[in-house]
């Protein structure tokens, strides 16, 4: 495909992300009647990702597709900015998120809290993607690269998790019980 | 009449709060690096245009012959001062129309050359500001495995923000247009940390994933070692790369790559649209020698390069096809066109650079989020908010000096210390200037940095190249544009002042 060709396949990209986003939004601003505006815009959108695969590349289509559809979002929402006065009012407070959780200070609970959202998190990340490659079926390459995946995947899960959860020696069970589960299911059955 | 108990939804009030601390403890952990990482990222996109912008001077082609590449490559081993253990040509392309040879000897030293269309080399490469950027936000310059490991952890950090970001946003739908700008500093910096979070999701995953998955291989390679082949890495390594050839020490003369472009061009005679992206020649001095060459198939796959390795005597020991690919080796020939945004040509690299810059804005913004509640809640941290612009403002303007120190000179190392004598003096001036100060600090001397960037990169190296002048041209654009919000700021700044 010559670069002209490609342009041109972007060009009709975001000629149909810009009208689904702006479809979107039209069903998100109005108070009846959003249902037609939304499904279209969904489809719309649906569609801009999907016809590159057949064009562009099955992977490289898609993927073309949704950075210029997050590209043209931002056009879109940029287009509809409003400006408020330079004084904050009572109303603008609706719009702000929950105050996050207190938590009463514990060095032990932080400790063993940041532990498990690092260190521990990781071993039992990286056991459960090493599991993964071990037993799963499939080619070699195919397992490591998905066990791969699965440990950045799994590591960023498990910090979000034990940075929430204020059952603290739960989540400590179940990483430590995931860790010595994936390494012993490896190390049981070796890399065939 | 029963009285129906309304459920909470999901996610439950509580569930949002007590996400919503560990999403703000991670962020905040995190931020200083997630930063640094996101914005050397969004500028390494332009890695190719920054390597033409730092050797303007140098031939452009399409192709190059044979000839000229054994005629090369020969100059180039000559050149070694003592054995040379690889040789790498990478072959010109659309992005970077010249070839290089990168001549890698026994004793660790490595020298890249560049020649033109005769095979005659020119020079050696400048790439001082593009080895500083690229080796900044893939390892902070820190020794290679620790420094990569720890970008891999901002990485999962980042993956892990995205994850408890979308749980703590109750009102992902009911705010999904919402851009309230002005007002209430903290309505605004949540609506665009928001919004950029959301509406770019695809590409924040992509990116996170794919560079904590490469940042981690080392530490993933090793448990796989250690666990089921005992700690032997080599053998995890062998399942994706093309076998060596057998060890034969014994010298013999460089070997010649005429025969083996010969041998390639006749097995990808049926391609139309095939193209020698790189080859490496590994001990060209010894009896053993090998070439492995890596031909693009002209396909739309992502992951589309054949490989063919040929020994001393010619005979094809190793031959692997694109088309062929599982779909492991699809995932890994897509990781790094993926994480850098190198599969779409100009505009998804310009689009990559705009929501890398969004990326690092989400982690800017998530602190100013954070000291804004503090500020709202009669907490303020006046030291923090200093030290914080210091580090927003501070490596736009530590990045440029260091870009403008490369026009002089090509070590990284001095590079190196202007980026750090910046950053540092910046935080210094903490001491002494208010946040809004040092912010205006870093913008205005941003811009003018890359304004003078621009105009002294064109007397200085010239303008051989066109993409230079883009490139010139669009770092006195964003110069011009950060003066021009520095000056709206002085004007709002003069109308407050003649009100009160």
């Amino acid at each position: 495909m010559t670069g002209a060709e490609l342009l041109g396949a972007m060009v009709v990209i975001l000629g149909g992300a810009v009208p689904g986003t702006w479809m979107l939004r039209r069903a998100w601003s109005l108070k009846a009647g959003k249902a037609p505006w939304r499904w279209a815009g969904l489809t719309l959108l649906s569609f801009s990702i999907l016809w590159p695969a057949w064009l562009l590349g099955e992977a490289r289509g898609p993927f073309i597709a949704v950075t210029l559809l997050s590209v043209a979002a931002f056009g879109v929402i940029a287009s509809g900015y409003t400006l408020r006065p330079a004084k904050a009012s009572r109303a603008a407070r609706e719009g702000l998120a929950p105050e996050p959780a207190e938590r009463a200070p514990s060095v032990w609970r932080t400790t063993l809290r940041w532990s498990l959202a690092g260190p521990i998190g990781m071993v039992a990340a990286v056991a459960l993607g090493v599991s993964y490659a071990v037993w799963a079926p499939g080619e070699p390459q195919t397992r490591l690269l998905i066990g791969g995946l699965i440990v950045p995947v799994a590591w960023g899960g498990a910090m979000a998790w034990t940075l929430a959860d204020s059952r603290i020696l739960r989540a400590t069970a179940v990483l430590v019980g995931t860790a010595i589960a994936g390494f012993g299911a490896a190390m049981l059955r070796g890399f065939a | 009449m029963t009285k129906m108990k309304k459920r909470a939804g999901f996610p439950s009030p509580d569930l949002v709060r007590a996400v919503l601390k560990g999403h703000s403890g991670l962020g905040l952990a995190f931020a200083a690096i997630l930063y640094l990482v996101c914005l050397t990222g969004a500028i390494a996109v332009f890695a190719n245009e920054f390597q033409r912008w730092e050797n303007p001077g140098a031939e452009r082609m399409e192709t190059i012959s044979a000839n000229a590449v054994q005629a090369a490559y020969r100059t180039a081993m000559d050149r070694a001062d003592g054995p040379v253990e690889h040789v790498l040509i990478v072959m010109p392309s659309e992005d970077r129309p010249w070839p290089t040879l990168r001549v890698d000897a026994e004793d660790g030293t490595r020298t890249t050359w560049i020649a033109d269309s005769a095979g005659r080399i020119t020079g050696e490469i400048r790439e001082g500001w593009t080895k500083f950027l690229t080796r900044l936000h893939i390892n902070l310059h820190l020794p290679q495995s620790w420094g990569i490991f720890i970008v891999g952890l901002a990485g999962v950090a980042l993956l892990s923000s995205l994850i408890s970001g979308l749980l703590a946003h109750p009102r992902i739908f009911r705010d999904a247009f919402h851009l309230r700008l002005g007002g209430s500093r903290r309505l605004q910096e949540a609506d665009l940390h928001n919004r950029i979070g959301v509406w770019a999701l695809p590409f924040h995953l992509t990116a996170s994933l794919t560079g904590a998955l490469l940042g981690l291989s080392t530490v993933i390679i090793g448990a796989i070692g250690f666990a089921v082949f005992n700690g032997d890495t080599d053998k995890v390594y062998a399942i994706f790369v093309a076998p060596h050839p057998a060890e034969d020490a014994r010298p013999a003369p460089p070997l010649d790559l005429r025969s083996l472009f010969s041998k390639v061009a006749e097995r990808t005679s049926a391609q139309t649209s095939k193209r020698i992206d790189y080859l490496i020649v590994e001990h060209p001095m010894e009896q053993g020698a090998a070439a492995l060459f890596e031909v693009e198939d002209g396909s739309s796959r992502l992951a589309s390069a054949d490989s063919y390795a040929f020994d001393r005597t010619g005979k094809l020991y190793y031959e692997h096809k694109a088309a062929d690919n599982n779909v492991g080796q699809q995932i890994l020939g897509s990781l790094g066109l993926l994480h850098f945004g190198w599969f779409g040509g100009g505009a998804i690299r310009i689009a990559y650079g705009l929501l890398g810059i969004g990326l690092a804005y989400l982690a800017a913004g998530g602190v100013n989020i954070w000291l804004a509640r503090r500020r709202d809640k009669g907490q303020p941290a006046p030291g923090l908010e200093r030290v914080w612009a210091a580090t927003v403002w501070g490596q736009p303007l530590a990045l440029t000096c260091a870009a403008l120190a490369a026009l002089f000179t090509s070590s990284v190392a001095l590079l190196i210390w202007t980026w750090a004598a910046v950053s540092i003096a910046l935080l210094g001036a903490t001491a002494l200037l208010p946040p809004a100060m040092l912010s205006r600090v870093g913008r205005a001397g941003t811009g003018l940095l890359l304004i003078t960037v621009a105009a002294a990169h064109l007397v200085v190296m010239g303008t051989g190249d066109s993409v230079t002048l883009i490139v010139d041209g669009a770092l006195g654009m964003i110069g011009l544009g950060l003066l021009a919000t520095f000056g709206s700021q002085i004007s709002v700044f003069r109308r407050t002042l003649k009100a009160a």
